[in-house]
């Protein structure tokens, strides 16, 4: 083990466990008004009329015609409304925000409110949405000429549903006017997305708005995007009360109305010549919602990872991410990946089938290393430790043996094994740091000799901090003490980029790195002195060109081999998770509890994802898992412990050889279960998550 | 404004409940789910009459405000009831939920109730005019709809004290903590020099009502276990007409499959 | 009005009986690390110790804790206990994001209370009622297994 990687007392530790952490809801302020939004109960409809009740003095209104700048949030495009206009497009679309001194009035106030609609049929399947948001198709080889030569094409089709972040600290923030200035704080990934929403809609300059992250209670994608909407919402009630407003998000609003992973359906053309896989024709549609928030970024990610971790010379991809009447989709660990290897790893485990292997042994013979293409005809410029990892989880669960053994049981209760493969590009994808991000990132020394890092990504858990501090400490060779970082604060630090896209550690430590490096040259004992580095591209890239879905993607990628062992009772469905194992190539380290931590929730989230966190909407366009007991996430008694296992395997860009971590352990747990489920089953899945009731449907075939 | 009541004896809670419109509030887990601002709750938690956990000759007496928590950890608990007991949501909630709450709650998916119809449970209802003791199946009207009147409160469950040690229980919910019932079974089958001397069933979470077929459960009694063999598929037919699963976000085929896989498992599993 | 200890101090609550025991600690007693996540009882964010036992504060009216006792984390973390936890969580990261933090102490408190030796089942049960988004429960479990051994003679 490097050194680096020796654990360390997180520095957010002491304040979280002794409760004295403060979150946004904790915070109050002298004359704080309490806001609630009003949101649409229609998918599709016009706003006829709103009839408000008589409001108590001290109580009003916000809504579009209150928007002093413009009234769109600044996503990727702008075409989110701050409040709605004439129509709704899903049910939750914010209308308007009751704001007050006391909650309880507003919440009154709002149950009055009566909205008249004009309804309008909704569009809710994404297959029939004609509205294609963002459409992307990339080529390469020849895979018409390998479709038509084929001896045969294997073609499936392949679902994915929502998947909700669910942190436990629900959305909010409050926003107060100062000084002809405007302050947000609150619960967020990405305070500089917030300012530039903010002050795009107040009409502000970007120096009148101010961003400050509360201690987050989990994000996980869910607060990448979405804050900027509701950071929005609440600047324009503040600006119009011309006092703080503060509002927490409940926990059906949050579960309904914000953002989620992808609902996807993803339909292979295998084409298989004299048994050898000789191309692929895929085809992938995401489920947008009403707006486009990040859903370009999203599929881009997804289309990418289509042909999994597969040398596929012959290959075609395209990809909609389309309209229609439900929520807005967004960011969620994982980001578009998730859907897409669980439809490539279903595929090769069906293909495998078809030509009478296993699916390890077809996987195997496909699998990239190091100096093969990328699937956007990019390199992978690095080792591809895929080998060690499949034979290390081999021997941690006995994989191969177990694989045949679980075939054709009878009996009550049914066993079953299953094995993924996956990568995570790490960082953003294509261009975006060296175009769109730009990172910049400082230290300032100070007189006292202790350092204080300046940077905009936010510690929502994951251990920034303590990560972060360790970089620039162990750098500098001075004490882990004598290096602090606070949450940021747009009017402190510089913009490093929001905490997205397992980038933190690999891009902006490493602006941290050489930034030390060199204050350390510069040391001048008892003096103020500060450093400050800019991104710069690595020299080895192929750069990467969106019109043409071409060259290195990502620099590099992260690992990981996955294995998950259930066992199903036939009478009832259920399914008992006996044991789950992931190998994980992260580069080196930089907090091994860390990242021990980051792959065990990650792996569990994805065990979630594939087998009991259902949300669908029903006819209406209404999500109806809104709470936590309609919308189950595992709890501690619903899966033994984790084995995650690291394997160093350093990057020569990263800090100390780190590499991107945070998504990587929720890509492949779906396929992984999913497979265990087959293999238990002895029937050919093609869904996720792969619930109780799916369960029951394939063993009623099964069992006929 | 008075907005509440808190009771600390059997007569006073009864006397309040005679002259006020109260909400009996035992553990509050359901209650305050979807809490009424306005609601006037009388408090019963803190009633010693209702706390108890006692045997006569023929039952467990089991006071209506004594939490699931108190029920795992009393001696006298049968082990069916603990079993489903321990399957309540979590600790916290379970030391807070009580089986009176439960019960009155009207639920269904209510998994004490569930063992309370497997078991013939009697409910002993009283009020200041007096008292009643009937069987838990009379207590169910319909959808969260029971026989307790506004003056009166649930003080008692009583459960036999013996022939219930050959129990079968499964609850099957979307996990294995936190987890509200998707279909939940309970059976005993009592089997003396054998033969069959009490088979009971219930089926939770799928209709209305819990289900309770004494008079398909009747077609096994007295039979030996040879015997009921022979009637094993007439018994099951009967059954698949009588259990209708209501529809919900769980599809009724899946209650249905359930259902009728574990009360062949329970038959099975004696050697019926 | 609802008289309680609180922490080791008499209190008394001037809202109404029916208000919950969260936004009664919250709101009127400025506890801030107790924490809402759901309000139904699902989350265990909430979590407090009422006469020694653990419950979800949201799903307690402040009416019907007359005269019984509540622990907080504020209350706790003055405890012996509570530093045996506090070391063990720190020795294996087990906070995260620290929002189910407070309840989840709480919630180790009550474990070992009960069983000073519980066995991993023991502890995943005494956690049930408290998710986690962060962590995958493996650090936390770990923790209050640590905090079994060297807390010993304390629970």
């Amino acid at each position: 083990m490097e050194t680096i990687s020796k654990s360390v007392k997180k520095k957010d530790h002491e304040s979280k466990v002794s409760g004295r952490a403060l979150y946004v809801d904790d915070h109050i302020m002298d004359d704080m008004l309490y806001g609630r939004l009003l949101h649409s109960v229609k998918a599709k409809a016009r706003l006829v009329n709103i009839i408000l009740p008589e409001l108590s003095e001290g109580y009003f209104i916000v809504d579009k015609n209150d928007v002093t700048g413009l009234n769109r949030v600044h996503i990727v495009l702008d075409d989110t409304p701050v409040y709605a206009e004439d129509t709704v497009e899903y049910i939750g679309e914010p209308i308007l925000m009751v704001v007050g001194p006391n909650f309880k009035e507003v919440e009154r106030i709002l149950n009055e409110i009566v909205v008249v609609y004009e309804e309008q049929d909704p569009l809710l399947d994404m297959r029939k949405s004609d509205t294609a948001f963002f459409n992307y198709n990339y080529e390469k080889g020849d895979i018409e000429k390998a479709l038509q030569e084929a001896d045969r094409v294997f073609i499936e089709t392949f679902q994915t549903g929502y998947q909700e972040q669910a942190y436990i600290e629900t959305q909010g923030m409050i926003a107060y006017p100062h000084d002809g200035r405007m302050t947000v704080r609150g619960s967020m990934q990405c305070p500089y997305y917030v300012l530039g929403a903010v002050s795009k809609a107040l009409g502000y300059n970007d120096q009148d708005v101010q961003i400050i992250q509360d201690v987050t209670g989990g994000g996980f994608g869910g607060k990448e995007a979405f804050p900027s909407i509701l950071a929005c919402q609440i600047a324009v009630a503040a600006k119009k009360a011309n006092k703080p407003v503060k509002v927490i998000f409940d926990r059906r609003e949050d579960m309904e109305f914000t953002s989620k992973r992808h609902p996807s359906i993803s339909t292979y053309k295998v084409a298989i010549k004299d048994n050898e896989i000789t191309g692929m024709d895929i085809d992938v549609i995401f489920n947008s919602g009403a707006y486009t928030t990040l859903s370009s970024v999203v599929l881009q990610r997804g289309l990418i990872c289509a042909s999994g971790a597969y040398r596929i010379d012959n290959l075609r991809v395209a990809g909609r991410a389309v309209k229609t009447n439900t929520v807005p989709c967004g960011a969620y660990r994982g980001f578009g990946a998730p859907q897409t290897f669980f439809a490539v790893e279903m595929v090769m485990d069906h293909v495998a089938k078809e030509m009478g292997l296993d699916s390890l042994e077809l996987k195997e013979k496909y699998m990239v290393k190091q100096g093969d293409a990328t699937s956007t005809s990019g390199e992978y410029h690095f080792h591809v430790p895929l080998p060690e990892m499949i034979q290390q989880i081999n021997e941690l669960t006995d994989y191969r043996a177990k694989r045949k053994l679980y075939k054709n049981q009878t009996g009550r209760y049914r066993k079953g094994i299953g094995m993924s493969m996956f990568f995570h590009g790490c960082g953003f994808t294509g261009s975006g740091e060296r175009d769109h991000i730009k990172a910049v990132a400082k230290l300032r020394k100070n007189a006292d000799d202790t350092v204080d890092i300046l940077a905009s990504n936010t510690d929502m858990g994951q251990g920034l901090k303590t990560t972060f501090c360790k970089i620039v400490a162990d750098t500098l060779g001075i004490l882990y003490d004598q290096v602090s970082y606070n949450n940021p604060d747009t009017d402190r630090v510089p913009d490093s980029g929001p905490t997205v896209a397992s980038r933190s550690v690999m891009i902006v430590g490493e602006l941290l790195k050489r930034a030390a490096e060199r204050l350390k040259q510069e040391w001048k004992t008892g003096e103020e002195q500060v450093s400050e580095e800019h991104f710069v591209e690595p020299d080895f890239v192929i750069p990467f060109s969106i019109e043409e879905f071409k060259g290195d993607a990502y620099p590099t990628y992260s690992w990981s081999v996955n294995a998950i062992e259930v066992e199903v009772d036939t009478l009832t469905a259920t399914t008992k998770i006996l044991g789950a194992w992931g190998i994980f190539d992260v580069g080196v380290p930089i907090d091994t509890n860390i990242i021990l931590g980051q792959m065990q929730g990650g792996f569990l989230q994805g065990i979630g994802y594939a087998s009991m966190e259902q949300m669908d909407y029903n006819d209406q366009g209404r999500i109806r898992n809104n709470s936590l007991s309609d919308y189950s996430i595992p709890t501690a008694v619903d899966v033994p412990n984790l084995v995650t296992k690291i394997m160093n395997n350093p990057y020569t860009h990263g800090p100390y050889g780190a590499k991107g971590a945070g998504e990587l352990p929720l890509v492949g747990a779906a396929p992984a279960y999913v497979e265990a489920m087959e293999n238990a089953l002895g029937v050919n899945l093609t869904k996720a998550p792969f619930t109780t009731e799916d369960t029951m449907k394939a063993l009623l075939g099964v069992l006929k | 404004m008075v907005n509440s009541y808190q009771a600390t004896s059997l007569q006073a809670a009864l006397d309040i409940r005679a002259k006020e419109a109260v909400t009996p509030y035992a553990g509050g887990t359901d209650l305050m789910i979807a809490a009424d601002e306005n609601a006037t709750y009388l408090f019963l938690n803190k009633v010693p009459e209702m706390k108890n956990i006692a045997e006569d000759v023929e039952y467990i007496r089991i006071g209506a405000s004594c939490t699931f928590t108190d029920i795992l950890e009393s001696k006298l608990t049968p082990a069916i009831l603990k079993e489903a007991a321990a399957r309540i949501a979590a600790p916290a909630i379970r030391n807070l939920g009580t089986v009176g709450g439960n019960i009155c709650n009207g639920s269904p998916k209510a998994d004490s109730a569930l063992i309370f119809f497997a078991t013939d449970s009697k409910l002993r209802l009283v009020s200041s005019r007096g008292e009643r003791v009937i069987p838990i199946t009379e207590f169910y009207l319909g959808r969260k709809k029971t026989a307790l009147q506004a003056d009166e409160l649930l003080v008692e469950i009583l459960i036999n004290k013996s022939g219930l040690s050959n129990y079968y229980y499964k609850k099957v919910g979307a996990r294995n903590a936190l987890a509200i019932a998707r279909v939940s079974f309970a059976a005993i089958l009592d089997v003396e020099d054998g033969k069959i001397v009490n088979c009971m069933t219930a089926f939770g979470a799928v209709s209305d009502v819990i289900i309770r077929r004494a008079d398909l459960d009747g077609m096994l009694i007295g039979k030996t276990l040879e015997e009921a063999k022979l009637v094993k598929e007439e018994y099951l037919a009967a059954y698949n007409q009588a259990i209708v699963p209501i529809r919900g976000r769980i599809s009724a085929e899946y209650r249905k499959a359930v259902c009728m896989n574990l009360l062949r498992d329970f038959l099975e599993s004696n050697g019926i | 009005m609802t008289k309680f200890m609180l922490n080791g101090q008499d209190v008394r609550s001037i809202l109404k009986a029916n208000e919950r025991l969260l936004d009664v600690l919250r709101n009127e007693f400025g506890i801030s690390g107790v924490k809402c996540g759901c309000k139904e009882g699902e989350c265990g964010a909430c979590s407090v110790i009422l006469d020694g036992r653990l419950v979800n504060s949201c799903m307690v009216a402040v009416g019907s804790i007359e005269g019984s006792t509540v622990i907080t984390i504020e209350g706790y973390r003055e405890t012996e206990r509570f530093a045996v936890l506090d070391k063990a969580y720190a020795s294996v990261s087990a906070v995260q994001c620290g929002f189910c933090i407070p309840g989840m102490v709480l919630a180790s408190e009550c474990i070992l209370i009960k069983n000073p030796n519980p066995t991993e089942a023991d502890i995943r049960d005494g956690i049930s009622g408290n998710l986690c988004r962060c962590t995958g429960y493996n650090a936390i479990v770990k923790a209050i297994g640590i905090a079994a051994k060297e807390g010993e003679g304390l629970w």
